[in-house]
């Protein structure tokens, strides 16, 4: 079983209403926007899509909204994490019922889990859906957070046909090699897709591409950076990391509100960001405005839907 | 300043007889072996030539028998690094009035310093010196700072004879920083792969190399290290993917034992480690042999001196 899985894949943002209802109408043209700009692949929610501050309901009725959207014109993957496995089996067995086409886990998150309990856990919602499932790795810098090592994943694939790919934040060599080696080897057609676009390094390694952070705003800069990769176009692909890498350090700041405030002022009303998160601020948004000019992105990129 | 580039430079261990005392025989034979294959340039005594284990007397005699015994072939990159700045500062002097070619140093050790700190410390030891200067990042566990973008760039603000950064953190952010930063500053330092993952570095535009593995597989190295400076970068991966095997061979309980125990299966014994480092028992010099055996690209690589 191995998905299409390739190129600078899309995550929508969730759009809020101006009270911060889940705005399914926005959302709707929010993944249209997406296919129609030419993302290869539809993931949602992942954090910038504000997942854990959305209800179990509202993530059904978005991922519904998506394949619907969608309508097989790309894959779409649905995110399984939330604070409760039972939530995320719960989930898995939703986006299959109405026709996702994968599924993403990192679950349980929050609770620094052992390798065994990851192990465990994926198993759990691997066999709970007959979708295909992706693993999101990721190791923060003090060595917590939910890291797949190679060894787990190639438990993990011995154990699960339908484990398909590997969302990899890692981001360092060593690592990378260490996972890639096993899947690529194990099971051909793995999909190591890296968590924003730090694309360049990972990509003649074997990695199939990235889930984007900044798609929403530079839809065709990311298409452009995979389409030079594909054509070994090292310095086009130079220009464009760079330039994506540049728009990842605006974004991350309170992500996703500044990327939220960024697509407003390109003239897609996405609305504000739910709390604990703040929504960008009217000077956050003129800064965003100056910082887009200088990197061309204003001038080169789609405005409105 | 002329641009100095160090190209493919074999970053040799350090050779110890039964007594621990600096084996200079062996070591002779040992920067033969380097020169003969394949090295553009030498390194030493980098962390896997254990310099944290010679005494300040030990690693200025090195210096300068190495120089002797290169005698201008191919530049000698002299590594300074200690925790005390005036003793960095006095060894960097000495390493530049006894012919070395370069000079490379990295944060003080032990002290785990703030930035600003380290910054000092390093502008200090590079600015006693005319030499071409680099930095390189440490092993962190023996400093406990790392060495960001931006204190890079603050030293390429204040150093003068700065040309590049020796990278073996291995992070594709960081990598992606460097090389963005040089481009926005029109700054023409080097980054240069420091740890044998090579690809990452040059797909991401940088140029050169330090290599602790090129003493066991000078063959395989070189073959990876000329693909990136072509830009093959999809065809050097089946080599890099051989040298990351290599390295999880090697780099336990430490690189330099590892190594060691590596030479001798290849028939160029450099002896123990010195302590603390613990040498590895004969049950265990069987396993690496029988790794090494295992090893099918090795199969092409030179055996004895």
């Amino acid at each position: 079983m191995v998905l299409p899985l390739k190129g600078v894949m899309q995550a929508p943002v969730t759009p809020l209403k101006d009270d911060f209802s889940f705005d399914g109408a926005g959302f709707e043209k929010m993944v249209e926007f997406h296919v129609r700009h030419g993302a290869p692949a539809i993931a949602w929610p992942h954090h910038k899509a504000e997942s854990l501050n959305l209800t179990i309901a509202e993530r059904k009725l978005g991922a519904e909204i998506a394949v619907k959207t969608v309508a097989k014109r790309v894959p779409v993957s649905i995110f399984l994490g939330t604070l409760s496995e039972e939530d995320s089996v719960d989930i898995a067995r939703h986006a299959e019922k109405i026709g996702a086409d994968a599924v993403l886990a990192i679950s349980p998150y929050v609770r620094r889990p052992t390798q065994e309990e990851i192990f465990d856990s994926v198993v759990r919602l691997g066999t709970a859906t007959g979708l295909p499932i992706l693993t999101y790795n990721s190791p923060w810098r003090n060595g917590e957070g939910v890291e797949f090592t190679a060894e787990l994943t190639q438990r993990l694939i011995e154990r699960l046909p339908n484990y398909v790919g590997m969302k990899d934040a890692s981001f360092h060599s060593e690592k990378f090699l260490e996972i890639s080696r096993v899947a690529l080897r194990m099971r051909p057609g793995f999909s190591i897709i890296q968590g924003v676009e730090h694309l360049l390094s990972a990509y003649p390694l074997g990695a199939c591409g990235s889930f984007s952070s900044s798609g929403a705003i530079a839809p065709n800069l990311c298409n452009k950076f995979y389409d030079s990769l594909v054509a070994r176009d090292w310095e086009t692909a130079r220009d464009c990391q760079f330039k994506i890498s540049r728009l990842w350090k605006l974004f991350k700041e309170q992500y996703p509100s500044s990327l939220k405030g960024a697509m407003i002022m390109m003239g897609r009303p996405v609305g504000p960001t739910r709390s604990p998160l703040p929504t960008a601020t009217k000077e956050r948004i003129d800064f965003l405005k100056t910082q887009l000019e200088e990197l061309g992105v204003l001038q080169s990129e789609p405005h409105g839907w | 300043m002329s641009k100095f580039q160090p190209g493919l430079a074999h970053a040799p261990v350090t050779p110890f007889k039964r007594d621990n005392a600096i084996d200079y025989d062996t070591y002779a034979k040992l920067i033969e072996f380097h020169l003969k294959n394949g090295a553009d340039a030498l390194a030493l005594p980098m962390p896997e030539g254990e310099d944290l284990s010679l005494t300040d007397p030990e690693q200025r005699q090195l210096i300068e028998f190495a120089v002797k015994q290169v005698k201008g072939r191919v530049p000698l990159i002299a590594h300074v690094s200690d925790a005390g700045t005036a003793i960095a500062v006095d060894r960097a002097k000495h390493a530049e009035k006894v012919g070395a070619s370069a000079l490379v140093s990295h944060p003080p050790y032990f002290w785990h310093p703030k930035p600003s700190m380290v910054v000092e410390h390093i502008v200090a030891v590079g600015s006693a010196v005319k030499l071409p200067f680099f930095v390189c990042t440490p092993p962190v566990e023996n400093v406990g700072t790392h060495l960001t973008a931006d204190m890079f760039m603050q030293l390429v603000d204040r150093l003068e004879n700065l040309r590049g950064i020796v990278d073996s953190e291995m992070d594709f952010v960081f990598m992606e920083e460097i090389m963005s930063n040089r481009r926005l500053r029109k700054a023409d330092y080097d980054l240069i792969s420091g740890a044998d993952y090579m690809v990452p570095p040059a797909a991401v535009g940088g140029k050169g190399a330090f290599s602790s593995l090129a003493a066991i597989a000078p063959k395989l190295v070189k073959q990876v290290y000329d693909l990136c400076a072509k830009e093959d970068f999809i065809e050097a991966r089946k080599g890099q993917e051989q040298l990351a095997e290599l390295r999880q061979l090697v780099k336990h309980p430490r690189l330099e034992t590892g190594l060691k125990a590596a030479l001798r299966a290849m028939g160029r014994d450099c002896g123990n480690p010195r302590p603390p480092s613990k040498p590895l028992g004969e049950v265990e010099h069987g396993k690496v042999a029988e790794a090494i055996a295992g090893m099918a690209f090795l199969k092409a690589e030179p055996r004895g001196w």
